[in-house]
């Protein structure tokens, strides 16, 4: 049996309802994130987890035991908040110290653990500020802190790098998944950001309107898609529908298709394909976005809106506006979904 | 924050206003006021008497000790007036403690007469009226802070019963006027009870205030973010543990300068207990204007010495303020 194990899980806000058979397992010391858009009762679901909010129906067990109606304190499991929620009036070793404090473990044990959690987080030179001393970095990492240090059962994680810049948004990123991995904390992960959910995640619980709509791994969900909506939300897919479908690549389809733009070559003189199922087509350069180590080309075959990317080697590769490319679209990379 | 777009250009620095100046300016205004008030206190027909307030304020009062008898005066050389009546020896009067003696050794004195004075400072009715308002606003507010935090706690409370019932003393005492809450609390509870003028009046100020103090208490409590409720149970605290520990210490601070506003309304509003006899600032000066005739002077005293009271409050809660200022 699973560590973790949701079956059937309803909540409705008076005629709103958030999400409904919700069931998903999750084995000891996996990291899941709930990844979707914001609206869709990820954030409600994790704090029914925790214990913060009911839930209508449905029941929770952890390791065997059923904790659906169990109060939050004695659940185990701890959370740590967009908002870092940390206690303004004590300082970031009160913060930590303060779950230790409240389960009465003696000063003495206490303060080893406190030392240790804030060597783990990096902050130990910190511990006599106070949290409006902190940058937003260091205070959710304190957050992080607090929460491990009562040693909980599962961790979760409400959206923890939304309010940060990106570059410490990374950090503390890989920061999260070592201290995860090193501690085998089982750990469920809020996001709505496609490449956080990619990067961290043993596996990705992909919600949408109240509903799991996929469940899989970082690779299986980003090229195997399920639905428009998977392929819409976790990659830049070309979406096409059964009439361009016919009108850019010949295919007759009953839904739709998912090209990823990364999928798409320009036919270079002297290349090997390697034999590959091949599909060739041409299209007008309307465009182009420069995103670092990508250029992303909008092209236009037979009227169709087409995006390319293509890898930024150098800047005499550039195709400017007007130029026509000859494309082949590899079918093997061409999902099919409804 | 994509798409955002300044509307106007950035702004020079703020030019700041001549200090000098404006403050000349202020003083000026508050000169010209003054003015006023003086000159049209000469247009009306009152004599202005100052100076027959200080002593209802402080006195010098002359404690003499008189002789009890006909007799002889000795004093000793350790400052003692002995008065041994000529008749009896064994009768005599000794006073021991004076600041200067009236009649020296040998003197024959009789039944009446002067033998010693003692001047010394006495409070006039207006300082005793002030000492009983402090007094009785002190035991009203520690009360009120009381039954206020208690009733605050009780009205964001997640059980029925003691919300309900902090809704309802909070809006009975809210929707009456003090005066009638004094009177009710001293003419039928007073009775049913036996309290005394001043029990009573110190309860019906401290419900009155509590009521209000619990308003604050609770505007307090819910301007704390939630996520700290939630990061205290989710840290595995109970709630009475999370209002202990997490909210009210944060709570506090917030509410302090609402709360000296509220002490400071409980000092002004003790001078409606005047109405049930007691001698108050406010009686005081009543009593002092029937003795002096001069209500302008005495009202005037009497405003003067309450903003004494108020100040020094606001003071002490600044003082506090700065204290909690530093964290959170």
């Amino acid at each position: 049996m699973s560590f973790v194990c949701i079956s059937d899980f309803c909540k409705r806000f008076a005629t709103h309802t958030v999400f409904e058979n919700i069931s998903c397992e999750i084995k000891q010391g996996e990291f899941i994130t709930l990844l979707g858009p914001s609206g869709c009762g990820k954030s409600t679901l994790l704090r029914c987890i925790a214990g913060l909010t009911t839930v209508d129906h449905g029941t929770l067990t952890v390791n065997g035991e059923d904790i659906t109606n169990q109060i939050a304190r004695l659940r185990g499991i701890a959370m740590v908040f967009q908002s870092y929620a940390l206690f303004p009036n004590m300082s970031v070793y009160d913060n930590v110290a303060f779950g230790l404090k409240m389960q009465k473990i003696p000063k003495a044990q206490r303060e080893p653990r406190v030392r240790e959690i804030l060597e783990m987080v990096e902050l130990e030179s910190y511990h006599n500020r106070y949290p409006q001393q902190l940058s937003g970095g260091q205070c959710q990492r304190v957050a992080l802190a607090r929460s491990l240090v009562v040693r909980p059962r599962i961790l979760l994680l409400d959206e923890p790098l939304s309010a940060l810049d990106a570059r410490i948004r990374k950090n503390l990123r890989d920061q999260i998944r070592r201290i995860q991995q090193e501690l085998k904390l089982t750990t469920i992960f809020v996001t709505h950001d496609q490449e956080e959910a990619l990067t961290l995640s043993d596996r990705i619980l992909l919600m949408n309107d109240g509903q799991i709509v996929q469940t899989g791994t970082a690779e299986e969900i980003y090229t195997e898609p399920a639905s428009a909506f998977v392929a819409g939300f976790i990659g830049n897919y070309n979406l096409l529908d059964r009439q361009q479908a016919r009108q850019v690549l010949g295919l007759d389809i009953s839904h739709q298709l998912a090209i990823r733009p990364e999928s798409i070559y320009v036919r270079e003189s002297g290349r090997d394909y390697g034999g590959k199922d091949l599909i060739p087509a041409s299209g007008i350069v309307t465009g182009h976005n420069l995103l670092g180590n990508v250029i992303r080309y909008h092209l236009d075959i037979t009227g169709v809106p087409v995006i390319v990317d293509l890898l930024n080697r150098s800047s005499e590769r550039l195709f400017t506006r007007g130029s026509e490319l000859d494309l082949l679209f590899n079918r093997d990379e061409i999902r099919e979904v409804s | 924050m994509a798409g955002f777009k300044p509307v106007n250009p950035p702004k020079q620095m703020e030019r700041q206003p001549n200090k000098v100046l404006w403050n000349l300016v202020f003083g000026l205004i508050l000169f010209v006021v003054g003015l006023g008030l003086y000159k049209s206190s000469q247009s009306i027909d009152y004599s202005w008497r100052w100076e027959r307030l200080p002593e209802y304020i402080l006195y010098k009062s002359d404690n003499v000790v008189r002789a009890q008898f006909d007799g002889t005066v000795s004093i000793t050389a350790d400052n003692t007036v002995i008065l041994t009546d000529d008749f009896d020896a064994n009768n005599i009067q000794q006073v021991t403690e004076f600041q200067s003696s009236l009649v020296y050794d040998g003197d024959l004195v009789f039944e009446g007469d002067p033998l010693t004075s003692t001047v010394a400072w006495k409070a006039g009715p207006l300082l005793d009226g002030l000492v009983m308002t402090l007094k009785l606003s002190m035991v009203a507010l520690v009360f009120a802070l009381l039954l206020g935090s208690l009733t605050g706690l009780a009205r964001v409370s997640p059980n029925p019963a003691l919300k309900n019932l902090a809704i309802v003393y909070i809006e009975l005492v809210r929707g009456t006027p003090l005066l009638v809450q004094i009177f009710i609390i001293y003419f039928f509870i007073g009775t049913v009870l036996n309290l005394d003028r001043f029990t009573a009046g110190a309860t019906a100020l401290a419900v009155f205030t509590g009521a209000y103090i619990a308003e604050i208490i609770r505007a307090g409590i819910e301007s704390i973010n939630k996520g700290q409720m939630e990061a205290a149970r989710s840290l595995g605290m109970d709630y009475n543990a999370s209002m202990r520990y997490i909210i009210l210490p944060q709570a506090f601070k917030r509410v302090l300068p609402p709360l000296a506003g509220q002490f400071i309304n409980l000092i002004k509003d003790s001078s409606l207990v005047s109405v049930i006899a007691i001698t108050d600032l406010t009686k005081a000066g009543r009593e002092v204007i029937s003795v002096t005739f001069s209500p302008f002077e005495v009202w005037f005293t009497v405003a003067l010495m309450y903003l004494v009271l108020t100040g020094l409050l606001s003071f002490l809660v600044t003082r506090l303020e700065k204290k909690y200022a530093l964290h959170g």
